[in-house]
C-alpha cells in the first residue's frame, strides 16, 4: 500500500501532538464532539485514523462483501457440476491415470467411482445447470456467476480454511477482511465493520480466519453471537441508563485526558476513542439485532424466524449491516463434511440454506444495493468423484476431500452475472478449462473493490506482505 | 519505487538474497550464492530433494547439472544458448507451475552459466546432505555466543554516569550515536508499582507504597526488588510466562470434546516451585525435556526430587491431543502430537520455526527436511506412535506401595464390614420371612419359602408366577424398609461404615509423564511431504545440522552426541544427550533466547523483536552485543533468572520515566533505542487479579487444582463447576467458597472455553504454544470493563471496603481510592472532580429512581452513596492510569 494512504507507526507523533492539544482546555463536550466525528473509525482498537475511510487505488464496483462460507466444503459434483459419465462409471474404481498420485485422508485412490447423487436440469436464461436441492438458487440463477474450476492447495479443513481467508494455510496472517478494511477503512462508525457470524457447530480454523494477523488488531473481524448479547457486554447493567453511563464514559475520559497531558501516548487516545465506540455499541447493536422493522414477507423470502439463530437470519442480519455500512460480512455455516452419505448431508444443509442465500442476492438487489455488494457463496475445496466407504468407521456413499477442482458463485459487486465459468473433465477430477486458483479469487475479489492485489501491502518482519503472497492474477472474464 | 522492485520485495527471502546478487554486477557469481537459492526455491522439489528426481536430473551441485538427466547435461559452462536449463526455463515449460522465474533471476543464470558456471567452494560428495551458503553459515544466530571482554563506555573521559551499570552502556552507547539519552528517572510511586506488576503481576499496596516512598536508605530500590523476587507471587507471575512459551493447557484439545487433563496442574505447580526456587534454568530445561530419564526404573516409590523429575517431563506432554478419541484418524492424530510438541521445543527453547521442514526442505532457512526427522527422532522413542499410549496411558500414580499396603488394609477391614452387614441383612430377611409365612395358608408355605430363597434367575415359571401372587413374601434388602425401619437402620450403619472406612484410603494421584518403554526404540523415517503413509529413509537422532558444523549430522560432530541407544541406560537417552548438549553452555541459540525473552517481559520488546524466530528470517537484534553480554552472563552465573532480573531491573533504563518526548518520538518513534520506558497495558490475569487485589477478595492460595470453567445460560465460559443436568438446562449452582477469587493462572486452561472475563485482554493463544501475546484495545474491553458483572461486582466490594477502611468522609475515601487503584494521591482537581461526581451520582440514585447498580434481589434498599461511590471505583478501574503500568 501507498504509505501516504494509511499513517504507519512513525505518524504516530502527528496524533500525539492532536491528541495532546484537544486534551488541553476542550471540555467534554467538544471532546465527545470530536471523537464521533473524527476518532470514531479507530474506535475498535489500536489506531484511531486506521479505520477513517481511504480511496482505493482505482474505482472498484463493490463497496462491501458478504461471504457465505460453506465449512466442511459442499460436493459440487451434487450441487452443480454435473457429470453423467461419472454415473456410468458407478461402483468402477476410477482410473488410476485419473488420479496420478494423489493421496486421501481416508480413501484409497483406487475407489470406486460415485455418480452424481440428484437430477440436474438447466435454468433461467443463461442456462446454468444446477441440482434439484438448489431450487431457490435456481430463481436467481442470471444474477449469479458460477465458477466450476476453482482449486486450492490444501486438503484438510483448517488450513483449507485459513489459506482461503488469509492466503496462508497456517494461522497468522491477516484475513481477506482484515485486508479489506486496511485497505478501504470503514464506512461505519457505529458498528465493527467486519463482522463475523456462524451457524454451525464450529469452525475447525477457528479464529485464525478474521484474524488480523501482523495488522493493527483493529482489523479483526468481530464475532456476533447467536446467544445472549450480539457483542458480550453490550447491554447495561439493569438499573444503568444512557446518562448515568455517559457520566461514568466521561469521568474515565477525563482521568484519562489527564494522563495522556502527562504521559503524552497515542494509546490513550486509542482508549478514549475505543470507549465511545463501545458506548455506540450500546444502542447500535441492538438496533441492528431487532428485526421489528422487517417485513412479513422478507422474513418469509428468507425463511427466517426472528427468535432462532439460524443461517436465514444470518443472511437477513448480513443485508441490515450493508445497509449501515459494514464493509466485510462473513457468515460461516459449518456441517458440509460429507464423509458418508453426501445426499442425505446435502439435502440438510441446502434445506437450511438455499432459500436465505437466494433470498439475500434478490433482497440486495430489490433495494439496489447489489451493485456494489459482493456476495460469495462456497466451500473451502471440493468432494471427491470417488466414494468415501469405511464400514469400521460406519461410512457409505460420502466423498472425500478433494482440493484439485471445485464450485463456487458469486454474484453483485462488478461480477458478470449469469455465466458459467471454468470447466472440468468427464469425472470432474480435474480442471479443463480456466483455472482459478484460491489466490486468483482473493486477486479477483480485491479488484473488485478497486484494490490491486499487488499494491496493497504491509511492512512487517523484515518485509512486505500481501494476501496473495507472490501468487494470483485478477480473473477479468469474471468482470462485469 | 517501481514495479518490479516492489514485487522483489513481496517475494520469500529467496528474492531478498536475489536482489543483494543484483546488486552486485561486478562479484563473481557463484553457484552457492547466486544461483543455487533460485533453484533451491524453483527447482529442488522435483529435481533433488528427498529423492525425487524427475527426468534423471538433479540439480541439487553444479556438478550435477553438468551431468544432467535423461535428456543431457543441464549446463554447459560457458555456452548459455547450449544449456538445456536455460532453454526449459526460458520457454516457460519449466517450472511446470505458475511462479515462474522472474527476468531478472532468468538473466542471473544466464550470466552464471555464461561466466563459467563458477562454485564458490569444493562441493560436498554427498548432496544428500545438507548444504547451506556462506549467508546462512554465517548467520549470527548460529554463531557461538560472543562476551565482549570491555565494554564500550558512553562517556568521553571513561566514567560511568551514577548508577550506570554493564547494561545501561550498552544501551547508551546506542542511544548517544542516535543523540538521544535516557528519560529522567520515574518518581517512586511509578518505580514501585511497575516493578510490583512485572514482578508479581499485582499492584503494591498502599502501605507497601507509603513505606518505599518514605524510606531514606541509599539502598531503597535494590531492597525492593529483592523482596519482590522473594514473595511466592512472584513464581506465579514469572511461571505464568513460561506456561504461555510450554502451552500449558488443562484440556486435551484436538476434538470439539476438548477432554479435560485432571492432571496437568501438577506441571504448573512445578513450574512455579522451580521460579520460586530459582532452580537453575539449566536444570529446569534438563529435567522437562528428559526427567524420566534422569529416574530409576521402575518409576514407582519416587522421592519428591524425582517426582518433580517426571513431572517435569509434562512440558512435552502439553501439545493438544485427540487420541483419547475415537473419532478421529488416529495415525495423523498421534503424528500430529509430535508435530506440535517439536513446534513447542524449536520454538520456546531455539527460536526456531522448523513446520516448513516437515513436508520439505525449509525455503528460507537452512533446515533441510533430513534435519526435521532427525531431530524428531531425539524424542520418537517416547512417543512410539506405532505403539501409542492415550493421554490415560501416560499417567504415573503416586500411589506408593506403602500407600497400596495400607489401602488394601482398609479393603480388608471394609469387605468385612460388608460381610457383617450382609450377615444381618439376611437375619433380618429370614426373620421376617417366616413372619410374613405365617400369614399365609400353611400347605403354601414350603413352596413359598423355596421360592423366595431361590435366586430370581433360577426360579420356575412357576415359582414366579407363586411370588407374584403373594408379594408380601418379597423381602429383600430393598423392601427391608417397608417391613422394619429399626433393621434396616441397622443394617445400614454397616454400609455407611464400611463407606466410611473406603474413604480413609490414602487418595491416588497421578502425574502426566512423558517416558519411553524400556529397551523399545521405534525407527523414524524422513515423511515424503509430511505425510506418515509416505515413508522414505531411515534416520537417527541429531541436532539441526546448521548447529552442528554445518554438514555433518551431530553424531560425529564435536559438540553434542546424541547415540542412537545409550547403552548405558534402559531407555535409549536420546533425549538426556540432546538435553545434555541444549544447555551445556555451548548451544548458539538457547541462552540467547531465553535472556531475550526475560527482556522482553521488562522492556515490552525483545532484544529481538521475534522472540520465536531468530532465523533468517526473523528480526535483527537491535543491541547484538548486549544480548551476548547478558547470554554469556547468565550462562556463567548459573543459569539463575533472579539474578537475571537483578540485572535488568536495577539498571538506569528501567528505571527512567514513561513520558515521551517529541525528539524520542521523532527519532525512535518505537522505542528500540529505550529512550523512555514502555507503557505496558495489564495483561488479561493482570487485569482480573490486580481487580481482585484491589477489591480486597483476592484468594492467595498457592497451588492445586484448577478452578473449573463452564458454559452458563447465555454461552459466556465463567467459573463453575458444569451443571447441566439431565435435561440439558442448568441446574443449581455449585458455591464455589472462594475458589473464584483465586488468582488467573489457577483458572483452568480448557482449550475450548476461554474465560469470558479475561477473553477480551489478549490471553495466550495457544497454537499450540504462545511465545509471544497481543496487546490490544479494542471495544469489547471497554464494553467489559462498563457492563460486566465482574467489574460491577468487585466496585461494590471496592466501595464497601474504602467505606469501612476510610471512614464516612468523602474525601478520605477519594483518597483511599486513589491510593488502592492507581498507587498515588488524587489531585487538587482530580479530588474535586471526584466529588462532584460522587454528589451528582447520589442525588441520581436517590429512591425515586429505580435501584441501579444492585442486583435486583437484594432485599436491603441499597445506600445511594455506596451505589455512587461504587460507580466512581468502577470508573477508576476502568481507566488507563489502572490499566497500564507506567
Amino acid at each position: 500500500m501507498n504509505p501516504s494512504m494509511r499513517p504507519d507507526p512513525s505518524t504516530l507523533v502527528a496524533r500525539r501532538h492532536f491528541f495532546r492539544d484537544c486534551g488541553v482546555g476542550v471540555g467534554k463536550v467538544a471532546l465527545g464532539g470530536l471523537l464521533a466525528n473524527t476518532m470514531a473509525r479507530g474506535a475498535v482498537a489500536g489506531d484511531a485514523n486506521s479505520l477513517a475511510p481511504l480511496k482505493s487505488h482505482f474505482n472498484g464496483k463493490a463497496k462491501a462483501v458478504i461471504h457465505l462460507f460453506m465449512a466442511g466444503a459442499p460436493s459440487q459434483l451434487d450441487l452443480f457440476d454435473n457429470k453423467p459419465k461419472l454415473a456410468e462409471y458407478e461402483g468402477r474404481p476410477i482410473p488410476p491415470e485419473v488420479v496420478g498420485s494423489q493421496r486421501y485422508a481416508f480413501i484409497r485412490p483406487d475407489s470406486n467411482c460415485l455418480g452424481p447423487r440428484f437430477k440436474f436440469t438447466k435454468h433461467g436464461q443463461c442456462g446454468t445447470e444446477l441440482s434439484e436441492v438448489l431450487p431457490h438458487l435456481a430463481k436467481i440463477v442470471d444474477d449469479v456467476c458460477v465458477v466450476k474450476s476453482v482449486r486450492t492447495d490444501q486438503f484438510n479443513h483448517a488450513p483449507a480454511q485459513i489459506f482461503f481467508n488469509t492466503g496462508f494455510s497456517q494461522p497468522g496472517r491477516p484475513s481477506l477482511g482484515s485486508w479489506v478494511l486496511y485497505g478501504l477503512g470503514a464506512e461505519t462508525a457505529d458498528l465493527p465493520a467486519f463482522v463475523v457470524m456462524s451457524t454451525g457447530a464450529g469452525i475447525s480454523g477457528g479464529a485464525a480466519n478474521w484474524s488480523s494477523g501482523f495488522l493493527p488488531t483493529v482489523y479483526t473481524g468481530v464475532r456476533l453471537r447467536n446467544q445472549g448479547d450480539p457483542i458480550l457486554n453490550v447491554s447495561s447493567p439493569p438499573g444503568v441508563d444512557a446518562k448515568l453511563q455517559r457520566d461514568s464514559l466521561d469521568l474515565i475520559g477525563s482521568l484519562n485526558r489527564t494522563r495522556l497531558e502527562k504521559e503524552g501516548d497515542p494509546e490513550i487516545a486509542t482508549r478514549i476513542a475505543s470507549y465511545e465506540m463501545a458506548f455506540r455499541l450500546q444502542t447500535s447493536a441492538p438496533e441492528l439485532m431487532d428485526l421489528k422493522s422487517e417485513s412479513e414477507a422478507t422474513l418469509k423470502m428468507y425463511g427466517c424466524d426472528p427468535a432462532q439463530p439460524s443461517f436465514a437470519r444470518a443472511c437477513l442480519l448480513a443485508r441490515r449491516m450493508i445497509e449501515r455500512g459494514v464493509r466485510f460480512v462473513n457468515i460461516y455455516n459449518e456441517g458440509w463434511d460429507a464423509h458418508s452419505d453426501v445426499a442425505g448431508n446435502l439435502k440438510n444443509n441446502c434445506g437450511k440454506t438455499d432459500q436465505a442465500a437466494a433470498a439475500l442476492v434478490t433482497d440486495l438487489k430489490q433495494r439496489g444495493l447489489l451493485n456494489e455488494t459482493l456476495v460469495i457463496w462456497g466451500g473451502e475445496f471440493g468432494r471427491t468423484p470417488m466414494v468415501e466407504t469405511n464400514p469400521a468407521l460406519g461410512r457409505s456413499l460420502g466423498r472425500d476431500h478433494h482440493p484439485q477442482a471445485y464450485t463456487m458463485w458469486l454474484a453483485g459487486g462488478g461480477i458478470k452475472p449469469g455465466q458459467t465459468y471454468g470447466a472440468t473433465d468427464e469425472l470432474g477430477f480435474h480442471i479443463t478449462e480456466n483455472p482459478v486458483h484460491v489466490h486468483d479469487l482473493q486477486a479477483t475479489i480485491l479488484h473488485l473493490l478497486g484494490l490491486d492485489h499487488e499494491r496493497l501491502t504491509f511492512h512487517h518482519a523484515g518485509r512486505d506482505f500481501r494476501l496473495t503472497d507472490v501468487h494470483g492474477n485478477v480473473v477479468e472474464a469474471l468482470l462485469a | 519505487m517501481t514495479r518490479l522492485a516492489i514485487r522483489s520485495l513481496l517475494g520469500l527471502c529467496w528474492v531478498a538474497t536475489s536482489l543483494s546478487a543484483f546488486a552486485a554486477d561486478a562479484q563473481e557469481l557463484t553457484f552457492e550464492k547466486h544461483v543455487r537459492p533460485i533453484l533451491k526455491a524453483h527447482c529442488f522439489q522435483c529435481h533433488g530433494e528427498a529423492g525425487k528426481t524427475e527426468a534423471k536430473l538433479d540439480v541439487r551441485l553444479k556438478r550435477l547439472l553438468e551431468k544432467g538427466g535423461e535428456t543431457g547435461p543441464a549446463i554447459r559452462p560457458g555456452q548459455p544458448d547450449q544449456s538445456l536449463l536455460l532453454k526449459r526455463i526460458e520457454s516457460g515449460e519449466m517450472p511446470p507451475v505458475e511462479r515462474k522465474l522472474t527476468p531478472a533471476e532468468r538473466d542471473l543464470l544466464r550470466r552464471w552459466i555464461a561466466s563459467g558456471a563458477k562454485i564458490a567452494a569444493p562441493e560436498p560428495e554427498q548432496p544428500e546432505e545438507s548444504f547451506f551458503t556462506a549467508e546462512e553459515r554465517n548467520h549470527w544466530a548460529f554463531q557461538p555466543v560472543v562476551r565482549l571482554t570491555h565494554v564500550p563506555l558512553p562517556l568521553p573521559d571513561g566514567t560511568r554516569r551514577p548508577r550506570e551499570t554493564m547494561i545501561d552502556s550498552f544501551l547508551l552507547s546506542r542511544l548517544e550515536v542516535k543523540q538521544l539519552s535516557f528519560a529522567a528517572e520515574a518518581d517512586r510511586r511509578t518505580l514501585i508499582r511497575r516493578a510490583t506488576f512485572d514482578l508479581l503481576g499485582l499492584p503494591p499496596t498502599p502501605d507497601e507504597i507509603e513505606e518505599f516512598v518514605n524510606d531514606s536508605e541509599p539502598d531503597v530500590y535494590e531492597r525492593l526488588i529483592d523482596r519482590l523476587l522473594a514473595s511466592p507471587r512472584y513464581g506465579e507471575r514469572w511461571g505464568r510466562h513460561w506456561l504461555d512459551v510450554a502451552g500449558y493447557a488443562d484440556s486435551d484439545g484436538y476434538t470439539d470434546e476438548d477432554p479435560v487433563r485432571a492432571w496437568a496442574f501438577k506441571y504448573r505447580d512445578y513450574v512455579i516451585r522451580a521460579f520460586n526456587d530459582d532452580k537453575p534454568f539449566n536444570e529446569f530445561l534438563l529435567e522437562q525435556l528428559a526427567g524420566d530419564e534422569l529416574v530409576p526404573l521402575p518409576h514407582a516409590n519416587l522421592s519428591p526430587e524425582n517426582l518433580d523429575k517426571l513431572v517435569a517431563t509434562g512440558f512435552l506432554r502439553m501439545a493438544p491431543d485427540g487420541t483419547a478419541s475415537g473419532a478421529v484418524d488416529q495415525n495423523l492424530a498421534r503424528n500430529a502430537v509430535m508435530a506440535e510438541t517439536i513446534k513447542t521445543v524449536a520454538t520456546s527453547l531455539l527460536g526456531l520455526s522448523l513446520g516448513c521442514s516437515q513436508c520439505h526442505d525449509h525455503r528460507y532457512e537452512p533446515i533441510t527436511q533430513a534435519d526435521y526427522y532427525r531431530f524428531r527422532a531425539i524424542f520418537e522413542p517416547a512417543y512410539d506412535w506405532k505403539n501409542w499410549r492415550v493421554p490415560n496411558g501416560r499417567l504415573v500414580t503416586l500411589y506408593t506401595d506403602a500407600d497400596r499396603a495400607k489401602a488394601a488394609e482398609i479393603e480388608a477391614s471394609a469387605a468385612k464390614v460388608d460381610a457383617d452387614r450382609q450377615k444381618k441383612l439376611d437375619e433380618h430377611i429370614q426373620r421376617i420371612l417366616e413372619r410374613e409365612l405365617l400369614k399365609k395358608p400353611e400347605e403354601l408355605r414350603g413352596a413359598l419359602r423355596t421360592a423366595h430363597n431361590t435366586p430370581d434367575a433360577k426360579r420356575t415359571p412357576e415359582q414366579k408366577a407363586l411370588l407374584k401372587d403373594h408379594p408380601s413374601i418379597n423381602v429383600n434388602g430393598g423392601t427391608l424398609p417397608l417391613y422394619d425401619g429399626k433393621a434396616a437402620e441397622e443394617v445400614n450403619a454397616f454400609s455407611k461404615q464400611a463407606t466410611e472406612l473406603r474413604g480413609t484410603k490414602p487418595p491416588e494421584e497421578f502425574v502426566m509423564v512423558l517416558n519411553e518403554t524400556p529397551n523399545v526404540i521405534p525407527p523414524t523415517f524422513l515423511f515424503s511431504r509430511g505425510e506418515h503413509f509416505a515413508p522414505k529413509q531411515q534416520l537417527e537422532p541429531a541436532e539441526l545440522s546448521i548447529l552442528a558444523d554445518g554438514r555433518k549430522p551431530i553424531a560425529e560432530s564435536r559438540q553434542s552426541n546424541i547415540l542412537p541407544d545409550d547403552s548405558a541406560l534402559p531407555t535409549s537417552g536420546r533425549r538426556l544427550a540432546y538435553a545434555r548438549w541444549l544447555t551445556s553452555g555451548q548451544h548458539p541459540l538457547l541462552a540467547r533466547v531465553l535472556v531475550n525473552r526475560v527482556w522482553m517481559q521488562h522492556f515490552g520488546r525483545g532484544l529481538v523483536g521475534t522472540p520465536a524466530d531468530f532465523g533468517v528470517q526473523g528480526e535483527r537484534p537491535s543491541h547484538p552485543e548486549l544480548l551476548d553480554w547478558l547470554a554469556s552472563d547468565f550462562v556463567a552465573s548459573g543459569w539463575r533468572l533472579k539474578s537475571l532480573h537483578r540485572q535488568m531491573l536495577l539498571s538506569a533504563a528501567y528505571r527512567q520515566s514513561s513520558s515521551r518526548t517529541s525528539a524520542s518520538d521523532t527519532i525512535d518513534p518505537d522505542n528500540r533505542w529505550l529512550s523512555h520506558f514502555p507503557l505496558r497495558r495489564l495483561q488479561a490475569e493482570e487485569v482480573r487479579d490486580a481487580t481482585l487485589a484491589i477489591s480486597g477478595k483476592l484468594n492467595a492460595k498457592l497451588g492445586g487444582k484448577p478452578v473449573p470453567v463452564m458454559q452458563d445460560e447465555i454461552g459466556q465460559f465463567v467459573l463453575g463447576i458444569d451443571n447441566i443436568n439431565g435435561n440439558g438446562v442448568p441446574d443449581k449452582l455449585v458455591p464455589l467458597n472462594g475458589e473464584e477469587f483465586r488468582r488467573s493462572l489457577y483458572v483452568q486452561v480448557r482449550r475450548s472455553r476461554p474465560l469470558s472475563v479475561m477473553d477480551p485482554f489478549d490471553p495466550p493463544v495457544l497454537d499450540p504454544n504462545c511465545p509471544q501475546r497481543n496487546s490490544s484495545t479494542v471495544s469489547p474491553q471497554s464494553l467489559f470493563l462498563m457492563n460486566s458483572e465482574f467489574v460491577q461486582d468487585q466496585s461494590r466490594e471496592l466501595s464497601q471496603r474504602i467505606a469501612t477502611t476510610a471512614g464516612p468522609d468523602v474525601k478520605s475515601q477519594i483518597v483511599l481510592a486513589w491510593r488502592l487503584v492507581f498507587g498515588a494521591d488524587p489531585t487538587e482537581a482530580e479530588s474535586a472532580e471526584a466529588v462532584a461526581f460522587v454528589t451528582a451520582q447520589t442525588e441520581v440514585f436517590q429512591p425515586k429512581t429505580p435501584p441501579a447498580t444492585t442486583p435486583p434481589n437484594t432485599a436491603t434498599p441499597p445506600d445511594p452513596a455506596r451505589q455512587a461511590f461504587a460507580l466512581l471505583c468502577q470508573s477508576l478501574l476502568s481507566s488507563n492510569r489502572f490499566l497500564y503500568v507506567e
